[in-house]
Order: C-alpha cells, then sequence, then structure tokens
C-alpha cells in the first residue's frame, strides 16, 4: 500500500443563486474574488489539491448552478460525492430556509450508502456585509441537529475561514473515505459444467 | 479535394440463401474433421463455411489487359465466360464451383450497375451516422457548448474569467495533449478518473467532472448521449455500468466502430477485475476510485489502446494466424492436446502465439474461445515484457467465456530462440508446477518433431507478399473468414511503410500489424526478428505512417458501410485520386481490397477472382481450419 495513489474526492458544492459558491471556491482555489455576479450555469468544476494528515487529497469540486432553471444536470451528477457543501448567505433569510431542502434533495439524488452519516459541511458566508439576518446561533442550531455537521461562518470577499472551511470539508471526507475498505476478496472460482459450459453471453453489442 | 474526385457508389448483391445451404451440405465431409475454433458473432457465417473458395475460378486470360479493354466494353461478362468454360477439376467441387461462378456473375453485374457516378454528396451521407441526442433545453446549449469545446481541448476554458486555465487545468491539458489523434478516457459514474490514454488523469480531474456532467445530463431526459461530432473530430460515449468510457478521435472511424474499440478497453478492466468484483465493488461504494485496484494494469491498457489503433483485428473481430504448413501445426496441436490431456489439471485453453498471431488453440470439449477474448489474451502477453524472461502464473478473466471468475493462465516462451509463446489457461488454482512440467516436455516433443524451427522460419519470413500473392493491380487486401473469424492480409510494402521504403523485407516480422509498430524504428533489422516482434515501445502510441494511417482508416470506413445494419450494402467500390477501393461482404468472408488507382474495371474482377483464388490455395496454411480438443 505504500504505493497508494493520492486519494481524490468529489465534493458538490449546493446553495441558492447568489450566496456565493462559485466566489467561495474561487477563494479558495486561485485566491480571487470579484463584486461582479455571474450566475453559473449547469456546474463549474475545480480541483485543488490539500495535504490531510499526511496524505495528499485531490479534490475534485462541483460547483453547482444555484437558479433552478440552471439545474438540470441531472440525477446522477450527485452519484458518487465523498461530501457535500451546503451554503447560505447570512443577510438573506430564504436562502438559510431552502438547506432544508437542498440537503433533502442531494440525499434522495446522490442516495449515498448510509444518509445518516454522510459527511456535510454548512457555511455561512458573506459575514463581511453589514446587514446581517440569520444569527449565527440558528444556524449552528440547525447544524447541530442535522447530525452535528460542521458549521463555518465565511467570506469569499475576505477570504475568512475559508481555507479551515475547506479543510474541514476534506478531512471529513477523507474519514469516510477510509472508513471502509474494500478488500480484494478472492473472487469466485470457475467450475467447468460440460454442460452449461457453452457460453455464448450476448452482453455485448459487437 | 477528396470530395471533388470522389466517386462513390454501392451496390447490393442478393444472396441466395438455398444455394448457400446445399454448399454446406456438400462440404459436411470435409469439415467433419474438427470444430470450429471460436464462437462467432457472426450467426450467418456460423452456419457456413467458406468452401466458395476452393473453386478455381478460372481465369486463363492474362490479367495485363486492362489497357486493351475499353471500359464500357463488358469486360465483366468476358471474364465471366472464361470462369465459365474452366474445367471442373474434381466432382466434389462442382457445387462449389457453381457458386463461385454465382458469386462471380454478380460481382460482375454490381460492377456494370456501379458504372455510373454518384454525386460527392452520397460520402455525407454514408457516414453521417448518429449525431448528439437532442438537446433541447436552450439555456443548457450553452453548458454543452461549453463543455464540449473543453472535452474537445479546443480552447474553452472553464468560465475563464475568473478562473485561470494554468491554474484550473494545471499542464494536463497542453498542445502535445490536444495534438493527439485520438484519446481515450475511463471513468466511474461517479465523474471519477480511472484512466486518461494520454496525460496524467491526475490532472484532468476537471474534464473528467465534465464528461460525467454530459453524460447525466442527457440520462436526465430519458436518453443516452452516444456521440458529439465537431467537424472531423468525433467523442463517443460507452455507458457500461458502473463505467463510463470516452473516445475522442478524428481518424474517422463510426460510432460503432469505436463503441467495439471501448468495449475492448472494457474488456480489459474485466479480464483484470472480473466482473463480478467491479459491480460489487461499486455497489457498495459508488465513489470508490478504481484507479487503487487496477494499479499496476494501466500497462495493459495503454497496450490495448495502442493496438486497437494500429491492428485491423479489433474492428474485423478476428484474429490473425502465423502461416504454417498444416502439417507443421497439426503436430503441434496434436501434441499440445497429448501432453495436457494426460494431465488432468483442467486446462480448458492452450493457445500458442507467436508475434500476436496464433499459432495454435486447444480447448476442452464444449469450451469456446470468443475472438474478444483471444485479443485479451494476445494484449495481455504483448504488454508484458517480463514475461520473457520467466514463466508467469496469473489469474485471468475472460470476459466473454466467464465473467465471474479468473481463469488461471500458465505463460511461458518456447525457448530463447522460439519465441512464440504458450498459454497454459485452467480453472484450477493450484496447477502451477503440474502445467511447468507439461510445458517442458511439451517443448521436448515439438523440438523432436522441428516445429521449433517452423514456428521460427515462419516468423521470421515475412509472407505473404504481394509479389507472392502475384496479383499485381491490387496492392494491399485483407481477407476475414466470418465462419472461422480469422482474417489474413499481406506483408506491407511499398507506398505503406514509412519512408517509402521500397524494400518490403526491411520488416522481419510476418507483415503483422505488431510489425508496424517497428517500422518507425528503422533500426531494426532483420536479424533481431523475435525480439523486434514484441518489442516495440508500448507505452508510446504507434507510430503509423501517414499512408497506412490513410489505408486502414479506408478499410474502417468501408467497413463500417457493409455492416450499416440501417442500410445494408455487400459490395462498395470506391475510386478516389490515389487508389480504388472494394469492400465486399458475403455469408462467409469479407474482402477489403486496395487498387491500383488506374485499374480497370475488367482488371479488378478479375485481380478479385484471382485473389480468392489464392486465398483458397492457401487457406490451409494462412487459416486454421479446425482445433483440436483435449
Amino acid at each position: 500500500m505504500a504505493t497508494r495513489k493520492k486519494v481524490l474526492l468529489k465534493v458538490i458544492i449546493l446553495g441558492d443563486s447568489g450566496v456565493g459558491k462559485t466566489s467561495l471556491m474561487n477563494q479558495y482555489v486561485n485566491k480571487k474574488f470579484t463584486n461582479q455576479y455571474k450566475a453559473t450555469i449547469g456546474a463549474d468544476f475545480l480541483t485543488k489539491e490539500v495535504m490531510v494528515d499526511d496524505r495528499l487529497v485531490t479534490m475534485q469540486i462541483w460547483d453547482t448552478a444555484g437558479q433552478e432553471r440552471f439545474q438540470s444536470l441531472g440525477v446522477a451528477f450527485y452519484r458518487g460525492a465523498d461530501c457535500c457543501v451546503l451554503v447560505h448567505d447570512v443577510t438573506a433569510p430564504t436562502s438559510f430556509k431552502s438547506l432544508d431542502s437542498w440537503r433533502d434533495e442531494f440525499l434522495i439524488q446522490a442516495s449515498p450508502r448510509d444518509p445518516d452519516n454522510f459527511p456535510f459541511v454548512l457555511l455561512g458566508n458573506k459575514v463581511d456585509l453589514e446587514n446581517r439576518a440569520v444569527p449565527q446561533k440558528r444556524a449552528m442550531q440547525w447544524a447541530a441537529s442535522k447530525n452535528n455537521m460542521p458549521y463555518f461562518e465565511t467570506s469569499a470577499k475576505e477570504g475568512i475561514n475559508v481555507e479551515q472551511a475547506f479543510q474541514t470539508i476534506a478531512k471529513n471526507a477523507l474519514a469516510q473515505e477510509t472508513e471502509v475498505d474494500i478488500y480484494n476478496e478472492f473472487p469466485d472460482h470457475i467450475t467447468i459444467n460440460p454442460d452449461s459450459r457453452n457460453v455464448r453471453n450476448d452482453n455485448c453489442s459487437c | 479535394m477528396a470530395s471533388s474526385t470522389t466517386l462513390s457508389s454501392c451496390s447490393e448483391i442478393p444472396m441466395d440463401k438455398e444455394t448457400r445451404e446445399e454448399i454446406v451440405a456438400s462440404d459436411k465431409k470435409r469439415k467433419s474433421s474438427g470444430e470450429k475454433l471460436f464462437i462467432t458473432d457472426d450467426e450467418e457465417a456460423s452456419s457456413s463455411h467458406s468452401q466458395i473458395l476452393n473453386s478455381p475460378t478460372g481465369k486463363k486470360s492474362s490479367p495485363m489487359r486492362e489497357d486493351s479493354v475499353p471500359e464500357e466494353d463488358r469486360g465483366g461478362d468476358t471474364s465471366d465466360g472464361s470462369a465459365l468454360s474452366c474445367v471442373k477439376k474434381c466432382d466434389d467441387e462442382e457445387k462449389v464451383t457453381e457458386e463461385d461462378e454465382r458469386l462471380n456473375l454478380e460481382l460482375t453485374r454490381a460492377f456494370d450497375d456501379i458504372s455510373v457516378a454518384t454525386t460527392g454528396s452520397e460520402e455525407d451521407k454514408l457516414w453521417n451516422g448518429n449525431n448528439i441526442s437532442n438537446l433541447e433545453k436552450s439555456e443548457n446549449d450553452d453548458v454543452l457548448h461549453r463543455t464540449m469545446e473543453n472535452v474537445l481541448g479546443s480552447g474553452g476554458s472553464l468560465n475563464t474569467s475568473m478562473i485561470s486555465e494554468e491554474e484550473g487545468l494545471d499542464g494536463g491539458i497542453n498542445a502535445i495533449w490536444k495534438g493527439q489523434k485520438r484519446h481515450v478516457f475511463i471513468l466511474s459514474e461517479s465523474g471519477k478518473p480511472i484512466f486518461s490514454r494520454h496525460g496524467n488523469e491526475e490532472k484532468l480531474v476537471t474534464l473528467f467532472g465534465v464528461m460525467q456532467a454530459l453524460v447525466s445530463f442527457v440520462q436526465d431526459s430519458g436518453d443516452s448521449i452516444r456521440s458529439i461530432r465537431m467537424g472531423g473530430t468525433i467523442v463517443v460515449f460507452f455507458l457500461k455500468a458502473p463505467l463510463i468510457l470516452v473516445c475522442v478521435s478524428n481518424l474517422g472511424e463510426s460510432v460503432a466502430q469505436i463503441q467495439t474499440q471501448l468495449m475492448y478497453v472494457y474488456n480489459q478492466i474485466v479480464s483484470v477485475l472480473t466482473l463480478k468484483q467491479l459491480l460489487q465493488i461499486f455497489e457498495k461504494r459508488r465513489n470508490y476510485d478504481l484507479r487503487r485496484l487496477l494499479s499496476g494494469s494501466e500497462r495493459l491498457l495503454y497496450n490495448l489502446c495502442n493496438l486497437v489503433e494500429s491492428d485491423p483485428s479489433f474492428i474485423l473481430g478476428a484474429v490473425r494466424c502465423l502461416p504454417l504448413a498444416t502439417s507443421v501445426r497439426d503436430t503441434i496441436s496434436t501434441t499440445i492436446s497429448q501432453t495436457l490431456s494426460k494431465l488432468k489439471q483442467d486446462v480448458v485453453f492452450a493457445i500458442l502465439l507467436a508475434n500476436n498471431q496464433l499459432v495454435s488453440l486447444v480447448r476442452m470439449k464444449k469450451c469456446f474461445m470468443h475472438p474478444m477474448d483471444l485479443h485479451i489474451i494476445i494484449n495481455f502477453i504483448d504488454a508484458s515484457e517480463s514475461f520473457k524472461t520467466a514463466e508467469i502464473w496469473s489469474p485471468l478473466c475472460l470476459p466473454r467465456f466467464d465473467a465471474t471468475g479468473f481463469v488461471h493462465a500458465h505463460v511461458s516462451y518456447l525457448s530463447d530462440e522460439c519465441q512464440a509463446c504458450l498459454v497454459l489457461l485452467t480453472v484450477n488454482r493450484d496447477s502451477f508446477h503440474a502445467l511447468s512440467e507439461a510445458k517442458h516436455r511439451i517443448v521436448e516433443r515439438l523440438k523432436r518433431h522441428n516445429c521449433l524451427e517452423a514456428i521460427i522460419a515462419s516468423m521470421n519470413n515475412n509472407w505473404p507478399t504481394m509479389s507472392f500473392v502475384n496479383v499485381p493491380e491490387v496492392r494491399h487486401f485483407l481477407y476475414k473468414n466470418r465462419s472461422i473469424a480469422q482474417f489474413m492480409a499481406p506483408a506491407l510494402e511499398a507506398p505503406y511503410i514509412n519512408g517509402s521504403s521500397s524494400l518490403p523485407d526491411l520488416n522481419s516480422t510476418t507483415g503483422n500489424e505488431n510489425s508496424f509498430q517497428n517500422l518507425s524504428i528503422s533500426s531494426i533489422s532483420s536479424s533481431s526478428t523475435c525480439a523486434g516482434g514484441t518489442g516495440a515501445p508500448h507505452y508510446l502510441p504507434p507510430d503509423l505512417s501517414e499512408e497506412l494511417q490513410r489505408l486502414y482508416s479506408k478499410y474502417y470506413r468501408i467497413h463500417s458501410r457493409l455492416h450499416d445494419r440501417s442500410r445494408p450494402v455487400s459490395l462498395i467500390y470506391w475510386v478516389d485520386d490515389t487508389e480504388n477501393w472494394l469492400g465486399w461482404l458475403t455469408s462467409t468472408f469479407e474482402l477489403y481490397v486496395t487498387f491500383e488507382p488506374l485499374v480497370k474495371k475488367s482488371a479488378a474482377i478479375n485481380a478479385i477472382n484471382k485473389l480468392r483464388k489464392w486465398v483458397k490455395k492457401e487457406e490451409d496454411r494462412i487459416f486454421i481450419m479446425n482445433s483440436p480438443t483435449f
């Protein structure tokens, strides 16, 4: 196992439109921020390599569209995610209210093997703004009620807590990843049965 | 330029089923000696044997008269007349001769129909098979457009205004990478990378995400994506749960052909893991990173991608045999079968390979080897240089034989001098020592019968060259015997080998496609034959000469057209500014011929008949017509 390849984690970012999903990702990966709003169409993909407990982890980050009319990438899109990041805007209470439905939708569509313990992380973004409307306490309570999902208050603009949040995301996803390892159990032994051996499987399109 | 000078046409030859069946009946005697080597997918062909080749296609007249016969001189009829007048040598062959004449007549008629050239637009219709599944929602067209550009590496970037390409794609996508003619990607259904033919898949993580998104997007509308065509480039998706395979090619293959190639790649993965394990893993964990289990087997995938590109046997779904005299081959097969049948070690198949060509295949009764499985074995041997120095014992899954479990392969080369590789496949996992002993016994006996020398001679002998076949109008051809899933091709000669060399003997191996790779390395001399056969640097993309690439591309196009189920055609004659081409599909054989550019119709018909006659004459040597069982 010494030569084991780097770990690859699929991370999906969900939340209402305009809460700052793309900005968070962009701050995290490129250390850049722009005030201009540009709706994500479908999804954007980014990669970032991080060290978690001496292991090199490649994060494959799937930044999705918040606007409903762009959410057409399909059920399969969420499949096989290692971690899901829920984002709301602390100045927009509606975005906080939507978190339940985002979480439910993810669990339905991704249908992870163990939904109760699937790693989510909650981010309350735009804490740099004055007009805060979602109290920290409320957000923490909600997060605690969902199997103690970690909660971070972030600012993509100022770069506050972004690094820490993603580090936690990687760590939690990795914990899931290593928890169960597929054992290379020896596959079945073929037995030769002269009567049924004349195989002609038509599982091939050629 | 090509489109303006291309005359393309196709014509259909109706096949008479009853006649064919009669012939089969009359050939029963001859066939009874052995059973078929493979199960094949050619349903039709499986019932009949290619006995039509057996006939004297009498062409007493010289083929050198093309210049004296005017094109509209019903040249076909003349040649047909001479065929009719030929002496029937043997009663057994009477019916066969009739069949042959009938084919000949049809060929001639079809050629007469062809005399009118169709317009170039036909060509467009021919090759525009399936395009992208319909994409309705207009908002998403933008996504798709953007993502497609990315897939094709044509400069689109992800949200360029915010994310710089250098950082985002970090060395994965560069000019060299974009310049590759063919890409193969394997990913899991969750979009995690498993393999990329070129470049480091780790660096292409975002691209894999895009591919998964495309698949997912189309799936959401209850459809599934098959291909995207952009100019000369085609992106083909092959969805085989739990994997997604994608090929980006601008070599001009059809969607169906590329899917067949991807099927091989998929089979290769199954061969390493077994289907059962592959399905179980992703059932348990959809986000599994399959690279973990495949590590160490990447060489098989790289090598397979190279072979698929450079070897027509994959698209033809046929195997090539090492030419050998029947008596020698029989001795080899009998030796193997006798030695192993005493062992009781549950050996299902014993296969002898040389230069990726089949020397002998002995099988357990009622067990059949599918050509796709044999290709997996050939790739396994071809990709593993280390097998040359030691005996190998390795589990191997043959997907078409039994995808649920492993057979165990004992792999060894016959001797230092004779680089033919013996593969013994058993279901018994403790048979190594028994098979190792058996191998030594086999080698001793083969030595006693001088079989090793015969194999070495054939491996070194660049046989047959076109000058040996002696049909001057023909530059190159592929002949597939459909019922036995085997094909043959002559040694490559100018202009299809690199550097426009006029020395066809330069290459040492038997014209084997494997040698195409070697051809680019001019330093390989004929003395280093055996090692040269498989010693090519397989991690590098095969460097086919442009001419050869063109030759294959044309064959593939003709193949694709002949096998188009929606518009069936059995005969294609194609004229362009460099060569004339013929593709002919019958129930028993497939023939692809490259003619000199100025060949006349009548001469072409003559040439085809001569070619078929030659193949018939050499059939026992170039094909394995039966396989002994344990």
